[in-house]
């Protein structure tokens, strides 16, 4: 491969412009010498244009030098880019920490892992959690009572971090003194990890055999996590002989969980186990308000329904989708209507599609009612041209095409043809209304909005 | 003889001064607002197509952070596994699309820590966090902050943004190269500034002022290249 390739450089240095071979070809590595060429780029601007006119010029040559197809590979050279971007920052980290202008972090959470802020009065009920409330609050009341463990499981962002750390927090006001520990699996996981590493299972078992409630977040975490699992298989026969409370969340029922050894899945169903489901319509509006109120944002339930409407998948999204709407009504300073939110949901849902040449070619043909085909040929009656001129200007705003690429996907048109239309567009936009609107309706319908 | 060039590049690192707004007015004062330190604690996604400017601001945002003497840094996905050993209190992620499972837990990890600390995390992704093929507790984590999306500039405000990058190189651009390139070549931002500097390298190798006939050597190719 790698007299190959020196033909090659021999021959692109007498075909292209010194430039081009200087700025193009020979900031090129050759990687390895296997049956692929394998070639190593500098960057993504060099990787495009070698992709679109080079690698069937090297397969050419390739054919000729060995009488047979070759295979050619481009790869980014990470070790140019990345690595010296790594070793640029390193650095600065060290030194702006060196500084001494360290800020303390605060951590919103105590020693137990509780965050005070989550609790049973702030937490949103309607139909789809309100059995795992009151399971949650039976716990808190009764810890190591008849519900142990308590295992909670549904999809992700409908409040089950919320709900148990209000067990611990509501366990904490009414039994000051019991010791709380609340924790995510892959903290258990980590922490079991440092005890193999340091000796320390002593003290490991120590901390969490102790405890008078245990809430431990996300056990599927510890799927495939032999030794985190045997652990926890003896802190869990600790505890609840003892009638200590356990409180467990997962995201699916205990018997389908991967990975997880049969007698910790038994285990798991002893107590009760309650399922979070996604919230209706109401209570997406009412969680909704509940934030907006917190917030000390003004929200009409009407608008409240229409994000709601929307967005339906968890609370996390719900919240996301609302701090987004805050955010845009402090900079423009207008009111959240109904306007607003839907300008605001753009960034949050997204384009689903990209838009391409193709897209806007079938959107704007099935538009003024044409076949596909002609957006190729080369007819030139007005009814076809100008379709074919608008679905050019369209490409141009909407994609970052370049003329020449414009006019090969319109039937290998030339790219000033592409610039003659687009300008044709731009002055009738400027006196024809209809045209003015059926560019901007298509536009939006390309665009998603 | 070859003129060397001592290459002290980049001339301008990314700021969000230097940044042309575009449609991204709204966007752009948040993140000078994160410049008044004021990181009231939301984790902020960003997300637009290729060549639309979101390295860029995320690499504006570590080095004001820097300014201010606080810990900060820019991974990209190949370096997702360094954000455990990170101390820092502004974080920023480029392209999450591309995190393999593995690294989908650290920043899952990260995530809730930072959230946790009230520290700042600012990740980066070609779609919307709703579109993202990523564990679905992090995809609801990333949709829970501010989601903005960088939307790319049109033609005039790409001229506007080649011309002072030019001039922040201190190079001389005869008029009308900038809207040769615009005509010629794909026009996202990556490949437009690509070009302009390519071109400010050879003109200064061969001491050559750059020219139409200059872009037009670099981007014309001859017969038998398609």
């Amino acid at each position: 491969m790698e007299n190959f390739w020196f033909a090659c450089l021999g021959c692109f240095e007498r075909e292209l412009t010194a430039m081009q071979f200087n700025t193009l070809i020979k900031p090129l590595k050759l990687d390895g010498s296997g049956d692929v060429l394998r070639i190593l780029v500098p960057n993504r601007y060099v990787m495009q244009t070698l992709d679109e006119k080079f690698v069937l010029r090297i397969k050419e040559l390739g054919q000729e030098f060995f009488s047979r197809p070759i295979q050619v590979e481009l790869v980014l050279d990470s070790a140019s880019d990345q690595e010296k971007k790594a070793r640029d920052e390193k650095p600065q980290i060290a030194e702006a920490a060196s500084e001494g202008k360290k800020q303390k972090s605060q951590s919103k959470t105590d020693s137990y892992g509780l965050n005070p802020s989550l609790t049973f009065a702030n937490f949103v009920t309607g139909k789809a959690n309100q059995l795992a409330r009151a399971a949650a609050l039976q716990v808190a009341e009764n810890a190591g009572g008849a519900y142990n463990p308590l295992f909670v499981y549904g999809g992700v962002g409908l409040g089950k971090t919320h709900l148990i750390q209000a067990i611990g927090n509501h366990l904490r006001e009414i039994r000051p003194d019991a010791k709380i520990g609340y924790l995510h699996a892959e903290k258990y996981v980590s922490d079991v990890v440092k005890a193999y590493q340091h000796k320390s299972f002593d003290e490991f078992k120590k901390r969490y055999h102790s405890l008078d409630l245990l809430l431990i977040d996300d056990i599927q975490f510890f799927a495939g996590k032999g030794r985190t699992q045997e652990e926890f298989f003896y802190a869990f026969e600790s505890l609840i002989g003892a009638n200590k409370q356990i409180v467990i969340t997962c995201d699916t029922l205990p018997k389908e969980i991967n990975g997880i050894e049969d007698r910790l899945k038994t285990r798991f169903s002893w107590g009760l186990t309650v399922l979070i489901e996604p919230p209706e319509l109401e209570m997406r509006v009412a969680i909704l308000i509940k934030k907006a109120l917190a917030a000390q944002v003004k929200l009409e339930e009407d608008v409240a329904f229409l994000i709601a409407k929307h967005i339906r998948s968890s609370v996390r999204d719900l919240e996301g989708a609302l701090n987004r709407v805050i955010a845009m009504t402090n900079f423009t300073g207008k009111p959240i209507d109904a306007a607003l939110v839907k300008e605001a949901l753009k960034d949050i849902i997204g384009r689903i599609q990209s838009i391409t040449i193709e897209s806007i070619q079938k959107n704007v043909a099935d538009y003024y009612k044409i076949k596909v085909a002609e957006m190729y040929s080369q007819k030139r009656s007005r009814n076809l041209a100008r379709p074919r001129q608008i679905a050019m200007a369209l490409a141009r705003d909407l994609t970052n095409s370049s003329f020449p690429e414009i006019g090969d996907a319109f039937g290998g048109r030339d790219h000033t043809t592409v610039m003659h239309a687009c300008k044709k567009i731009d002055s009738l936009k400027i006196n024809d209304a209809t045209l003015t609107k059926e560019y901007n309706l298509l536009m939006q319908v390309l665009r998603g909005d | 003889m070859k003129q060397l060039l001592l290459d002290i590049q980049p001339a301008s690192p990314p700021t969000l001064e230097n940044f042309v707004v575009g449609g991204n007015d709204e966007l752009l004062q948040v993140l000078r607002n994160l410049d008044k330190r004021d990181f009231s604690q939301r984790s902020l996604t960003l997300w637009g197509e290729a060549g639309s400017g979101k390295t860029h601001l995320l690499r504006a945002l570590v080095a004001n952070a820097h300014g201010y003497g606080l810990r900060a840094a820019y991974l990209d996905a190949p370096q997702a596994a360094q954000i455990v050993e990170q101390q820092a209190e502004l974080i920023s992620l480029d392209n999450v699309q591309f995190l393999d499972e593995s690294a989908q837990i650290a920043l899952f990890n990260l995530f809730n820590q930072f959230r946790d600390q009230g520290k700042l995390l600012v990740v980066a992704s070609d779609v919307a966090p709703a579109q993202l093929t990523v564990r679905d507790d992090l995809k609801t984590r990333l949709a829970w902050g501010l989601v903005y999306q960088v939307s790319g500039l049109t033609d005039l405000e790409k001229i506007q943004a080649l011309k002072s990058h030019a001039l922040e190189r201190g190079m001389r651009l005869p008029e009308g190269v900038v809207e040769y390139c615009l005509r010629h070549l794909r026009r996202d931002l990556p490949t437009l500034m690509a070009t302009l500097d390519a071109l400010d390298e050879w003109s200064l190798t061969t001491k050559k002022p750059i020219t139409i006939a200059m872009v037009r050597g670099l981007v014309q190719m001859p017969p038998g290249f398609s």
